[in-house]
């Protein structure tokens, strides 16, 4: 899970979020009044329109929805990043995230692939989300 | 009501690598080439609507750097590639009603610096980022190459669309360019090039994703009554509609495989009085190859699932049975959003198209795209008077 994906801070609204993945847990939002999942970047319950639903942990299990595989540009010397298995992965409690898959072969990716939550945690900077298959 | 709107100007600064010019500086031209096309003065204009692209300028001052005074319509409008649709049906509208009786419909960007590649003026890179949100560009989804990727992959896995369908509409545009002056890339290209093409993000090679531009394109849109009096033959439009899915992402959402395309296109063709099958030209907006597929699907001219296999076919190049993007659309024509389909088609209407000129031209449908197939707008646009 080594990548290089620059330093990641809070922002002051999606902390919890963060609080979650150092201790290992997927941490998103759950509207009680509606019995709805929302993803942790959404500004919104959209069944009643509260700002602020409550942080909650999710099981972590996920299907695979889509994915693509991202090749950076080349440099001038004909190096290139390497490249980056994408995904949209629909949570078991319903909503989507726009993700990185980790230890994949992107041939073997298709529709439903179970998946689950892991963490990386870099040295400097807050602990991030990516998937693996289950 | 008058006897409906027409388009009765046309213009267009030089497009792609235009230095230089700020994007208000560029709308101006635009709006001045397409006065003076349909044969009108500045001052003649009443309304005027301003569109942007990612430079985030011009706004309504672009009415005071074209000194128009007692402008009677001005406004800003965005829904991003689905802007120029809208811009024309909010105009058409206007003259309907008589809020207004010309009014100018214009776009301008200029993200293109010297010395810089074209897909760095549509890419973020940062070496902190902030946030759940921040999380997510950082991963690296951070281009809308990414997002478009998903989407056409969903449809890929659904449906057993191909890269290499996808690659026909990236050859059947480039020989339309070839045809078009105006195109930025007229070189043809075949299916093997295409494959061949660097990945950006799979399933998208680079032969499956547009240029980018600097430029601006304006048109006027008047009533039929008074289009017939000036310079140019009118294009009439006969119809307009709009489709916002508002796909959410979370379980049984349609986002990748169903655009606004499906409800703009009946909404337009309904008010036009036209049936997919009476469309003679389809000018759509090509921010991808995927996009143009996945927009004839929506549309009915083949059914969900199959849009890979119609363009596999033939259909929409040169001699095709549906004449589709023939200046070259945003892939190899010139990238200013929903104004580079609508640009063309006013070409086709008017029997402009010189070498690429298709045969029939009476019915042409022009779409808008914006988001990640978020927004949608459709309009029909003929050289004849509605129900002549």
């Amino acid at each position: 899970m080594g990548m290089d994906i620059g330093i990641l801070r809070r922002d002051g609204r999606t902390d919890p979020f963060f609080d979650g993945a150092a201790a290992g847990r997927l941490t998103v939002r759950h509207c009680a009044a509606c019995d709805h999942w929302i993803a942790p970047g959404e500004a919104s319950c959209p069944g009643c329109g509260d700002e602020d639903p409550r942080w909650r942990d999710a099981s972590g299990e996920a299907t695979l929805v889509t994915w693509t595989v991202t090749h950076g540009r080349p440099a001038a010397d004909g190096t290139a990043p390497p490249p980056a298995v994408l995904a949209l992965v629909e949570l078991a409690e319903g909503p989507w995230l726009h993700t990185r898959l980790d230890g994949v072969d992107a041939a073997e990716l298709r529709e439903g692939l179970p998946l689950k939550a892991v963490f990386a945690h870099p040295e400097e900077g807050e602990s991030y989300l990516l998937f693996r298959p289950a | 009501m008058t006897d409906g709107a027409a388009i009765a100007g046309l213009g267009m600064t030089e497009l792609g690598k235009v230095y230089g010019r700020s994007p208000r500086r560029l709308a101006a031209d635009a709006v001045r080439l397409a006065a003076a096309d349909a044969g009108l003065a500045l001052a003649d204009l009443d309304g005027l609507l301003v569109s942007h692209g990612m430079g985030g300028s011009p706004g309504i001052e672009l009415a005071d750097a074209l000194g128009l005074r007692d402008l009677r319509l001005l406004t800003q409008m965005n829904s991003f590639g689905a802007t120029a649709g809208a811009m024309i049906s909010y105009a058409a509208m206007s003259v309907a009603s008589g809020a207004a009786s010309t009014v100018a419909c214009v776009f301008a960007d200029a993200p293109l610096k010297p010395k810089q590649s074209a897909g760095s003026a549509y890419h973020r890179d940062a070496r902190e980022w902030y946030g759940f949100g921040g999380m997510t560009a950082a991963l690296g989804l951070r281009s809308v190459n990414a997002f478009y990727a998903l989407a056409a992959q969903r449809h890929m896995a659904r449906y057993g669309t191909t890269s290499e369908q996808l690659g026909a509409i990236a050859v059947s545009t480039r020989q339309w360019a070839a045809r078009n002056p105006l195109a930025q890339m007229r070189e043809p290209i075949t299916i093997e090039d295409h494959q061949a093409s660097r990945w950006v993000a799979e399933p998208l090679h680079l032969l499956d994703c547009c240029l980018v531009s600097n430029g601006a394109i304006a048109v006027i849109v008047t009533s039929a009554d008074r289009a017939r009096d000036l310079a140019r033959p009118p294009v009439h439009v006969w119809g307009w509609g709009q489709g916002h899915p508002g796909h959410r992402k979370e379980r049984g959402s349609g986002f990748g495989l169903t655009t606004g395309a499906a409800t703009s296109g009946p909404v337009a063709m309904k008010m036009a009085g036209v049936t997919v099958d009476d469309i003679d030209v389809c000018e759509l907006y090509d921010c991808y190859t995927y996009t143009v597929l996945v927009s004839l699907e929506d549309y009915g001219f083949c059914a969900k699932g199959e849009g890979g296999a119609f363009a596999a076919s033939g259909a929409l190049g040169p001699g095709g049975t549906l004449p589709t993007n023939t200046g070259g659309g945003q892939l190899s024509g010139y990238y200013m959003w929903g104004m580079t389909p609508l640009s063309e088609a006013v070409i086709q209407a008017r029997g402009d198209g010189g070498e690429r000129q298709a045969g029939k031209n009476d019915v042409i449908l022009v779409s808008g795209n914006g988001g990640i197939l978020d927004h949608h707008a459709t309009l029909i646009l003929s050289p004849h008077q509605k129900g002549a």
